[in-house]
């Protein structure tokens, strides 16, 4: 085949079209969402929100907005706040995740079972 | 159109025309006036039979099309009929050719299907030509000048409406069921949505049909139609039913009962209330413009976590930085990929609001109070075993019984204030007996069956309309408990004693509301005021004290006894034999009783998905009447105060929306009615929000999700809900 190549110049060999195959496109499922940037960290900088209480509803409630909006933002920056929240409230129906939810309910709980 | 290119076979349109020319015409001779071509009687028989063995058998329309470009309606059908004097009723020769020109007028005005699976190419080519010409012809025959075309229509059918029901022959009856359907059709035609209509609007609006109407005596037919019927009608009661759909669907009533003096005052009210409206919105914009010019180019930066910076072009991020976070959302491209709602705004779309001047309201008030007086009943309790006989399309059935009875009880409301001047005559009270044929057990079960149907064949429409009824149903109910007459009042409580314990009710309102998808606005609308008014309802029937109802087992003691006394021989009743002692703990036993299966009703509304609807509805809180958004405070308030399960609330998306209603940008206007119920319902969740996060710190992470009933009662309590008792 190679000397068939040579005579013919290279004419009659295929010439192999290799397309880049597209950038996968960056999607918001549970494995992002249980990454380290995920919800763990959400759990780690909530230790830090701080309320200032009766009076200042509004103003806790704008806090608590941004502190969201943010950590969304360095999560899944491409999409608008809303549209990111419906996103992963989505994802909170699939096994993964509500196995996850169940999780970190229980080492919230009281170790004692007793009522 | 040239020859050529023409789109109906040349062969048709020859035949067709040279009809059309041989029917008679008007000339210079004649001094204008219209004469009849020498045997214009067969002429209009052809074309009948073109219309019927051509265009029909072979669904084709070419024939209709012919018709609509030689304008035989308006040239000739309507001259022919205008031409035939109201003292010429005996001419037979003239009442055959008025016949025939209704007969022909009735297969044009038909509403053309767009019905994807029978539609040709040649439906294609000819639908939308034809849509506007048959806007022509309502236009040409409501406004027609020489003579009252409809009137003269009414006319044809007389002879055969005089014969007793009895003695008509089926020709008969086809000539009464021609009219009507004609009267069907002229309501029915409307400029198609997404089309604007080229002439005058003014000309074939509901207003000008409604004046026809009226004017041509229309009215007292469907009225005669109607209060007779089962009498001397039997199969006439669906078309007319159609028509009186087309007539109102879409009419505010509270618009329709105020007086004319109210009108103008709630027009100028209108006006300065829809003014403050836009003031209002044009100071939320002011508070957020920028105050220098658009190049002025401020450029801030959000200093984040891990040194990293965000930055934010425009002053607004410099002033404030929850606007600042608002415009670096703003700036982002993606959007994820939506389904559109399923709107629908074909003939039978009754959500859109229709507009009608005076004259028309003063009208169309006039004939329906004329008919809640006389025709409700018969009409709908014939139409209501019709449609127990066989299932059939039963939209416009429950729309036009909700409509109605919202009427009777608008027009129950604007009377009284006379009535409390004069209550000498408080005899004259009139009982609920006008509208009692859709309150019975029948008309339960028949509704009953609709919503289980439609639900459960997803014809959202149909659901919906059956819901309004259900509504409406409700809420006359609900003033009839209040009706100084005590037939009325033990009716009521009957009533809602049965609905009280319809577990298969419950669940059905509950169902509705929790699965809204995606039907649209009307669809969310009528659901969500069914549930509110069904939740309300049943709750004051339950909380109905003791009082009450000793008195009411008081009032059944002493019919019982007028009974014996009279010698009736009466079923021996346990009620009778008791006395006042015993009925007061009865009673109490009762509302007892009562309350705890409200509780347990009421919880079936506290899922996730009831919450979703709602929250939907109130997403569109800038474009809700304030009865609407009343509604959705209400509920709200139940989950999170009167049920306690505010947890259900908690998710970042349903907080963000409470936050921009007061706080904007684009929040509820401050000088509205509604915003301080919702400043303080607002700030009252927010509070218990904060307070949860700091006391759970697992509600941060749930805030993201909707929360399964168990998770959400351990989040509330603190303790999982003991669902398995131990022996």
């Amino acid at each position: 085949a190679k000397g068939k190549s040579a005579a013919g110049l290279g004419i009659d060999e295929e010439i192999e079209v290799t397309r880049k195959p597209r950038a996968p496109r960056v999607k918001l499922d549970e494995h992002r969402l249980l990454s380290n940037n995920g919800i763990p960290k959400l759990r780690k900088k909530a230790k830090n929100l701080k309320f200032k209480g009766k009076g200042h509803e509004y103003s806790d409630a704008s806090r608590l907005l941004a502190f969201y909006q943010l950590w969304l933002d360095d999560l899944f920056p491409k999409a608008r706040f809303l549209d990111a929240l419906a996103m992963v409230e989505k994802m909170g129906h699939k096994k993964m995740m509500q196995n996850a939810r169940m999780e970190w309910i229980n080492e919230g709980k009281p170790h004692s079972g007793v009522h | 159109a040239d020859g050529k290119r023409d789109v109906v076979d040349p062969e048709v349109r020859a035949y067709v025309s040279s009809l059309v020319t041989a029917l008679g015409g008007s000339g210079a001779d004649e001094d204008g006036r219209y004469v009849l071509g020498d045997d214009a009687l067969a002429c209009l028989r052809d074309l009948k039979r073109w219309l019927k063995l051509y265009d029909e058998k072979a669904n084709r329309l070419d024939v209709a099309r012919c018709l609509a470009e030689s304008n035989l309606v308006g040239g000739d059908l309507l001259q022919i009929l205008a031409a035939w004097p109201e003292n010429a009723t005996d001419d037979r020769l003239k009442s055959k050719i008025a016949l025939a020109c209704l007969e022909l007028l009735v297969p044009l005005t038909w509403p053309l299907s767009k019905d994807s699976k029978e539609m040709t190419v040649n439906h294609h080519r000819h639908v939308p030509y034809l849509e506007t010409a048959q806007l022509g012809y309502k236009r040409s025959i409501i406004n027609f000048d020489g003579a009252r075309i409809l009137h003269t229509a009414i006319r044809c059918a007389l002879p055969p409406m005089a014969v007793d029901m009895g003695d008509r022959s089926t020709r008969d009856e086809g000539i009464i069921k021609l009219l009507l359907y004609f009267i069907r059709n002229i309501a029915m035609i409307a400029p198609p949505p997404n089309v604007q209509y080229e002439g005058d609007e003014a000309e074939i609006s509901r207003s000008a049909t409604i004046d026809a109407f009226d004017y041509q005596d229309v009215f007292h037919l469907l009225l005669t139609v109607s209060s007779t019927i089962g009498e001397d009608y039997n199969t006439q009661d669906v078309v007319v039913l159609d028509i009186l759909f087309h007539l109102i669907k879409g009419v505010d009533i509270e618009k329709l009962f105020l007086d004319e003096k109210a009108a103008d005052n709630s027009k100028m009210d209108e006006l300065v209330r829809l003014r403050k409206k836009e003031a209002a919105m044009l100071r939320n914009y002011q508070t957020n413009a920028p105050t220098r010019h658009n190049r002025f180019g401020a450029m801030a930066w959000l200093q984040r976590e891990d040194a990293k910076m965000t930055t934010i072009s425009g002053q607004a991020a410099v002033t404030d930085s929850s606007r600042g976070l608002a415009k670096m959302d703003a700036t982002k491209k993606f959007k994820p990929p939506r389904r559109a709602l399923k709107g629908d705004n074909g003939p039978m779309d009754f959500d859109t609001p229709v507009h009608l001047n005076v004259q028309a309201t003063k009208h169309l008030r006039e004939f329906i109070e004329e008919f809640l007086d006389s025709g409700f009943n018969p009409l709908f309790n014939h139409i209501r075993k019709a449609i127990d006989r066989e299932a059939e399309r039963v939209l416009d059935f429950f729309y036009l019984i909700s409509w109605f009875l919202e009427a009777e009880r608008v027009r129950r409301r604007n009377k009284k204030p006379s009535k409390v001047q004069q209550s000498a005559v408080s005899e004259e009270v009139d009982s609920y007996s006008l509208v009692a044929s859709v309150l019975n057990q029948e008309m339960f079960v028949t509704l009953n069956r609709a919503m289980d149907y439609t639900f459960e064949h997803k014809s959202w429409q149909d659901l919906s309309a059956a819901m309004k009824c259900f509504t409406q149903i409700l809420l006359t109910v609900q003033d009839m408990l209040e009706s100084p007459l005590e037939d009325d009042q033990e009716i009521a409580e009957n009533i809602l004693n049965r609905i009280f314990y319809e577990e298969t009710t419950h669940d059905r309102v509950a169902n509705i509301t929790r699965t809204y998808k995606d039907q649209g606005f009307g669809y969310l609308d009528s659901c969500t005021e069914l549930s509110h008014h069904y939740l309300r309802i049943l709750e004051q029937y339950s909380k109905q004290n003791v009082d009450l109802q000793v008195r009411s087992r008081r009032r059944v003691r002493r019919k019982k006894k007028a009974a014996r006394a009279a010698g009736q021989d009466v079923a021996d009743d346990d009620i009778v034999d008791e006395s006042e002692g015993e009925d007061t703990t009865r009673a109490e036993r009762t509302s007892h009783e009562r309350k705890f299966e409200f509780k347990r009703f009421a919880a079936r509304f506290l899922s996730q998905g009831c919450v979703d609807t709602f929250v939907t509805f109130t997403a569109y809180y800038n474009d809700l009447k304030s009865s609407q958004l009343k509604r959705a405070h209400r509920f709200f308030y139940r989950v999170a105060f009167k049920q306690e399960m505010s947890v259900m609330l908690f998710r970042v998306d349903i907080i963000a929306l409470f936050y921009k209603m007061i706080k904007g940008p684009e929040g509820l206007d401050p000088q509205s009615s509604s915003y301080k119920e919702w400043d303080e319902f607002v700030k009252q969740i927010l509070k218990k929000c904060t307070r949860k996060i700091q006391e759970r710190p697992e509600l941060v992470v749930e805030m993201l999700f909707s929360k399964i009933n168990s998770t959400a009662h351990y989040l509330e309590y603190g303790y999982e809900k003991q669902t398995v008792t131990t022996k």
